[in-house]
């Protein structure tokens, strides 16, 4: 029998990117906060490491024994029996993945939000991909500006603006939407390498800009600025200048004194009473089972466990998991076409280009073939892919990369003349493409594999894409002619991939729009039928920009706390 | 001079910082006494003989045999042997990479077996042409009664470059050898604007992530 605690206005489940930040608009409002965290907090001069073997061979940063039990099964066809993978490094933490993320830290641009109606606008009916359920969201970029620019005060985002209030500037992104402000902090230091891509990238005639990063630049909220060692890879930052939640936004929080942090507690089911309306928690702590009455719950876990948290929540009220009446949580998934997609452009450089040190946020960022920022008549695709060059290599990382057909074999002594020469001269350009929602692609609950507490874990059936793989490969194209002009000798360019599997940029599954038929969540990102129960993270998210969507997702989860702040009486009646 | 791995670390505690000694201690059940432990001097400048703790010593000769001819000693500097990837990899089997070791213990006996078939002798007895051979279809899946010859050259090819170019502190890359190899400078808490500077290499600083004396600080 579940322990009974005392009732709390708010729970959020999950305190990472996205409950991280949703916890201070509603702990400054004055709500009674709750936050119930998988994991614990971590210690940044103790837990962190400038050691590969640390971070990417032994994953000691981003191993959780929550998350790393709950691993979704992935399949690419219904015929098929879904496989689960060993690992994946989303991070239970009182910060979460924004522990170890790389904190490129972006906002969409305005034609993600509305990129079905601009897309028949522009090019006609027939150029939407087939089987896509691509919507317009519920949302605009102009409606998103003034939590954007919450997110980028208040955790802390280094950048330079492109466009104030209409105001170009080339220095920055030229095809960003208006900003009210610039950012708070200069961009991150450039280095060498970067200024030759840049310089490269004028000269082949695109847009280059320094990216922006949720990482200081310079002392800010009384934390010192990047000391770019090069371990933020899956590692964490030993001096605080990387903004994860934990150091930003939670502290703040809990300084109103209305946030309580409750860590290592394991949320299972979301409870509902016999009209539906969500009345808790229950979740697991040191083996014992606790039952916590709340007025209103966000659900702010990564998109699987979002997914799936609301899938094992049945009643008789939703016997199909909670908000799903409609059948719509799972739908509308999919993850990023990133370079976990496969789409690989790797130069050679006949010079040492020393990028061992840095941040992969300290990088050069190229939006020129990425969103509808091209003209796509005739090309068959819609979307496109942004370019980034950035520095951080680590030595393991370095002695292993591709041979470029110059020797047979990666051993012997050929192989060891090689990487003497070579092990610094080279660099992979991280591309992400446009990515939206298909009907072959969702998650449900795995038959067979379960976690430890015997639930079944999400799984994933990936159908195949024809418009990623396209944009994909025309933006890798554009990348080698970036890198042969800035004096690449070679090039091996994977084109545009097989597409991910399993994704660290998940979204969608409970996505946010107009139509509940169609959607999870409304405008807001409350359940359409739950209404207390908000949804925060990527699994709202109807569409994947061509960039990092860590930013959005906390814009996201400013406005869903706000609008409960501003809303209460209504949601809680 | 300092002592690394297994030494001068009994303050640590396990999961914090790298290994203990004690779990190397309690995973090491071949290891019967602690003179098993290996030494390791960051001023050695010869090989030195790892010794046995998780490896038996059929199987120990085999990945030294293995390891020199991935990386061998040559005009380029130091290989794998030289440079402590067997102590890397015994370190490993000893902590986060014991559910690994019977596999690729078999998979060495495997490559031996198949040089006694082929050249009548051990392994460890070929000449390196014969040795690079046999590794060749070893590699390539092509070694008859082998079945998994590739998948097992594929990951002790991987432990092979993490013990070259790991941090010192699990015992490979002695006298940052993998790291001079390939420029890498070394391990700080904080890089200058001039360490990301391009043309020609950085010069080396032969410094560990856990302080010149692997004490995990």
């Amino acid at each position: 029998m579940a322990n009974n605690l005392p009732e709390v206005d708010v729970v959020v489940v999950g305190l990472g990117g996205a409950g991280g930040v949703a916890v201070l608009p509603l702990a400054r409002a004055g709500l009674n906060v709750l936050g119930l965290e998988a994991g614990t907090w971590m210690n940044p001069t103790q837990d962190y490491k400038a050691d590969e073997v640390h971070n990417n061979v032994r994953a000691l940063v981003t191993t959780g024994s929550k998350v790393g039990n709950e691993i979704p099964t992935v399949r690419n066809a219904p015929s098929e029996t879904a496989v689960q993978q060993a690992r994946h490094p989303m991070m239970n933490a009182v910060g979460g993945t924004t522990i170890h993320y790389h904190a490129q830290s972006w906002r969409l641009n305005p034609w993600d939000f509305q990129v079905r109606s601009a897309t028949i606008e522009r090019y006609g009916d027939g150029y939407l991909p087939e089987g896509s359920t691509v919507e317009d969201w519920p949302v605009s970029y102009a409606e998103m500006e003034p939590y954007y620019d919450h997110v980028e005060y208040e955790v802390g985002v280094s950048g330079v603006a492109g466009n104030i209030q209409g105001q170009i500037n080339p220095e920055g992104n030229i095809f960003e939407g208006p900003r009210q402000r610039g950012y708070p902090m200069p961009p991150l230091r450039s280095c060498d390498f970067l200024d030759h891509m840049l310089e490269a990238g004028k000269e082949t005639g695109f847009h280059p800009y320094r990216g922006p990063a949720a990482i200081n630049s310079q002392p800010y909220d009384g934390r010192p600025g990047c000391v770019y060692h090069g371990y933020c890879d899956r590692g964490g930052c030993h001096v605080r200048a990387k903004n994860s939640t934990d150091v930003s936004t939670i502290p703040k929080a809990l300084a109103t004194g209305n946030l309580v942090v409750r860590d290592n507690a394991n949320v299972r089911r979301i409870e509902v009473d016999n009209t539906g309306k969500v009345t808790g928690v229950t979740y697991s702590r040191d083996g014992e089972e606790f039952f916590q009455p709340a007025r209103a719950v966000l659900l702010g876990c990564y998109t699987y466990e979002n997914i799936r948290t609301l899938l094992l929540s049945r009643s008789s009220f939703y016997p199909n998991g909670l908000g799903n009446n409609r059948g719509q949580v799972g739908q509308h998934y999919f993850g990023h076409w990133d370079i976990q997609g496969g789409t690989l452009v790797t130069a050679l450089f006949p010079f040492d280009i020393n990028i061992w040190y840095g941040a992969i946020a300290q990088g050069v960022m190229v939006d020129d073939w990425a969103d509808d920022n091209f003209d796509h008549s005739g090309l068959g695709f819609i979307g496109g892919a942004s370019l980034h060059v950035y520095t951080e290599k680590h030595p393991i990382g370095a002695a292993g990369m591709g041979t470029f057909g110059k020797v047979e074999r990666r051993w012997g002594s050929d192989w060891k003349a090689f990487i003497k020469e070579n092990a610094g001269r080279t660099q992979t350009a991280y591309i992400q493409t446009n990515t939206f929602p298909y009907t072959h692609t969702w998650a449900d609950l795995d038959p067979t594999v379960r976690d430890p507490y015997g639930d079944p874990v999400l799984r994933i059936t990936n159908g195949p894409k024809r418009n990623e793989p396209m944009a994909a490969a025309h933006a890798a194209d554009r990348m080698e002619e970036w890198f042969r002009k800035a004096g690449a000798s070679d090039i091996v360019n994977t084109g545009g991939g097989r597409g991910p599997g399993l994704s660290t940029h998940a979204h969608g599954g409970t996505r946010m729009g107009t139509n509940p038929d169609t959607n999870v969540c409304d405008p807001w990102g409350f359940s359409f039928e739950a209404k207390n129960l908000g949804i925060l993270g990527g699994s709202v998210m109807g569409t994947a920009g061509a960039r990092n969507p860590t930013q959005t997702i906390q814009a996201l989860a400013w406005r869903t706390a706000e609008h409960l702040v501003e809303a209460w009486d209504d949601i809680t009646a | 001079m300092a002592d690394n791995f297994g030494k001068g670390k009994t303050g640590n505690t396990e999961g914090s910082s790298g290994i203990s000694r004690r779990k190397v201690l309690s995973s090491a059940v071949s290891a019967t006494s602690v003179s098993l432990i290996p030494l390791v001097t960051t001023s050695c400048t010869t090989p030195i003989q790892p010794s046995g703790l998780v490896l038996s010593a059929e199987a120990q000769p085999l990945l030294e045999a293995f390891v020199d001819r991935l990386i061998p000693a040559d005009e380029n500097g130091p290989g794998a042997l030289a440079a402590g990837a067997v102590f890397y990899i015994n370190n490993s089997m000893a902590d986060w990479n014991s559910q690994e070791t019977d596999v690729l213990v078999e998979g060495l006996f495997a490559l031996t077996r198949a040089a006694r078939r082929r050249f009548d002798r051990e392994f460890t007895l070929l000449s390196d042409s014969n040795k690079d051979a046999l590794l060749r279809d070893m590699e390539d899946g092509q070694i008859d009664g082998f079945d998994n010859s590739a998948q097992i050259f594929s990951r002790l090819h991987r432990l092979t470059l993490e013990g070259m170019f790991s941090d010192p502190y699990y015992g490979g890359n002695q006298n940052y050898a993998g790291w001079d190899l390939i420029g890498y400078p070394g391990a700080v808490m904080a890089s200058s604007p001039d360490m990301q500077r391009m043309g020609g290499r950085l010069p080396p600083l032969h410094t560990s992530a856990y302080g010149s004396d692997f004490d995990g600080e």
